[in-house]
């Protein structure tokens, strides 16, 4: 084994822990909703929430950087350039990611002042990072694009996969650098910080899950290289041409131009064309395979993976993103409830199919299967299903009852908080959020033992 | 838009697409399987889809430019799932031919 594919099981090992605590924290923040003094005077709500939405950004960063220290040795035929240095920066950036957790936990706010800038908290969603770590942030970023990009170089070898994945670091890199300025105009503020929010959401990321997805198919499924890589090319530009001006429908209500309700609205009508086609692409692969596999957790959430996009991103995306329904949903419940289905149908079912992949080949199985990840599968998704089901509700009721019927007012804002709608769904989301939990620790459990325990999951050297 | 228009319109969007996405499934599965009773209901689906655009053009208070909108996009998701599959066969047919 190469040592960037151990250094892509730390980071793959690293972002299964953190998805666990996103999920507790999430479990936390849910609960605020049901209970509001709870850990009253201790840990605020804001602090829980914080840590849910960070971790959920790091844990998949670090799930897709495994990927591909994972796939990348293989791909190139030899070990990456500066891979010293990676193992070094993954201990720093774990370690950073603790620190940053605790001064959040323990210190939780300071002054607004440079200091807390630098040391506490940027206040900036999804960025909350002080600056020290969001310094770390890009250095391990730069590392990791010097890993491939200084790879490719030296061996020569630069595949349609590899090209992809080279031009795609550099927005993902300079797009973070976002993190940093500290505008006093909020409008100003919030118009570059949604060019690192969204397009690293829905322009780098989609890029990089691309190639991750492209790599798994030819594992998974034997897909030969030049179809993997055509349809990259293909679905990379159709979510590009959508995604990048997509972009505008954050920029309704923000205070930037009016043109940007065209835009916006325009570019993300047709966000779901694309998806539409990944759906059909992902029947075709699982017809043809007869759902076949020799990897059958890794199958599935590769095809959750297909139509959780559709339904997360396009579906509920579809629902509030033109102008006149944005004005009354943006900000509410239903946003959440597109947030969460979105992201865990883009990117986090493709990385929890990775993680199956690496485990097949780390322990030499040639059957992964058994019944422990079908219940993993069914908690995860039933769960998610259910929390973005009553969110959606607590959504609609918060649009109705606060924004249509009350005007925004602050009794309105009341009202809306108040309603059997909203409270029913939040207790409703508080419950589907334990089974989603269960999930989480059937997944674990499973990842841990799979390959360990059923007779059916003979291994390499037993078939042999 | 009234408080009732503004449910409507949203559900009725969100319909739209999910009609879509369910038209490509059982059309895509139809061509697989070579069932000719699957292919009518995906037509069906769409069909459904249809309905839904026009529902939207007809009772909700999005902007004229919004409808027209639908509208064309109504006709580029029925041309989606059969040019993705053409593509499909395209590309992997070496393969198939072995």
């Amino acid at each position: 084994m190469y040592r960037s594919q151990k250094l892509a099981l730390k980071y793959l090992t690293a972002a299964i822990t953190l998805f666990g605590i996103m999920t507790v924290a999430g479990l936390m923040s849910a609960y605020y909703y049901i209970n509001p003094d709870f850990l009253f005077g201790i840990l605020h709500f804001n602090i829980a929430k914080i840590l849910h939405i960070d971790t959920m950004i790091i844990w998949l960063l670090m799930g897709f950087m495994g990927a591909i220290y994972w796939f990348l040795p293989e791909e190139f035929g030899r070990e990456l350039v500066g891979i010293k240095l990676a193992e070094i920066l993954f201990y720093v950036f774990f370690g950073a990611v603790v620190v940053v957790a605790v001064v959040f936990i323990v210190v939780q706010y300071g002054n607004s002042d440079e200091t807390a800038l630098w040391f506490i908290n940027q206040g900036r969603k999804y960025v909350e990072a002080p600056r020290w770590a969001a310094i770390g942030v890009v250095v391990v970023m730069a590392v990791f694009a010097y890993n491939v990009i200084g790879t490719a170089y030296v061996t020569g070898k630069v595949s349609g996969i590899t090209a992809v994945l080279m031009v795609d670091l550099v927005p993902l890199l300079v797009l973070y650098l976002d993190a940093f300025p500290a505008i006093s105009n909020m409008s100003a503020d919030l118009f570059w910080w949604w060019w690192l929010v969204h397009l690293w959401v829905e322009a780098t990321w989609e890029v990089l899950i691309g190639c991750i997805m492209a790599w798994s198919l030819m594992q998974l499924l034997g897909t030969s290289r030049r179809i993997v890589e055509t349809w990259l090319y293909i679905e990379v530009a159709l979510v590009l041409g959508t995604g990048i001006l997509g972009l505008g429908h954050h920029y309704f209500w923000i205070g930037a131009p009016s043109y940007w309700l065209t835009i916006g609205g325009l570019f993300s009508a047709f966000e779901p064309l694309p998806l539409l086609g990944m759906v059909v692409h992902a029947v075709y692969d699982a017809g043809t395979h007869h759902m076949k596999t020799t990897n059958r957790p890794a199958f599935y959430w590769l095809m959750a993976e297909a139509f959780g996009n559709f339904l997360g991103g396009g579906v509920w995306g579809f629902m509030m993103t033109l102008p006149q329904v944005n004005l009354y949903a943006h900000g509410t419940q239903w946003t959440v409830s597109h947030g969460h289905f979105a992201f865990w149908g883009a990117y986090a079912c493709g990385v929890l199919s990775v993680i199956y992949l690496v485990i097949q080949k780390l322990r030499s199985l040639t059957q992964v299967d058994g019944a422990l990840w079908k219940w993993s599968f069914a908690a995860l998704n039933l769960g998610l299903v259910g929390m973005v089901g009553a969110l959606l509700v607590s959504g609609f009721a918060q649009a109705f009852i606060e924004r249509a019927i009350g005007g925004s007012t602050h009794d309105a804002f009341i009202a809306g908080q108040s309603s059997p709608w909203f409270v029913e769904g939040m207790v409703t989301r508080f419950i589907f959020g334990l089974m989603f939990a269960a999930g989480y620790v059937a997944l674990v459990w499973d990842l841990l033992t799979i390959g360990k325990r059923a007779p059916v999951l003979a291994t390499a050297g037993a078939a042999e | 838009m009234s408080e009732i228009g503004l449910l409507q319109s949203a559900l009725l969007l969100g319909v739209y697409v999910a009609l879509a996405g369910s038209y490509g499934l059982v059309y895509t599965i139809a061509r697989i399987q070579d069932a000719i009773s699957l292919y009518r209901l995906s037509l069906v689906l769409y069909g459904l889809h249809g309905l839904t655009a026009i529902a939207i053009v007809a009772w909700t208070p999005l902007h004229i430019g919004w409808k027209g909108l639908i509208v064309a996009s109504s006709a580029a998701f029925l041309a989606i799932p059969p040019i993705t599959w053409r593509l499909l066969q395209r590309t992997h047919e070496p393969e198939v031919r072995g």
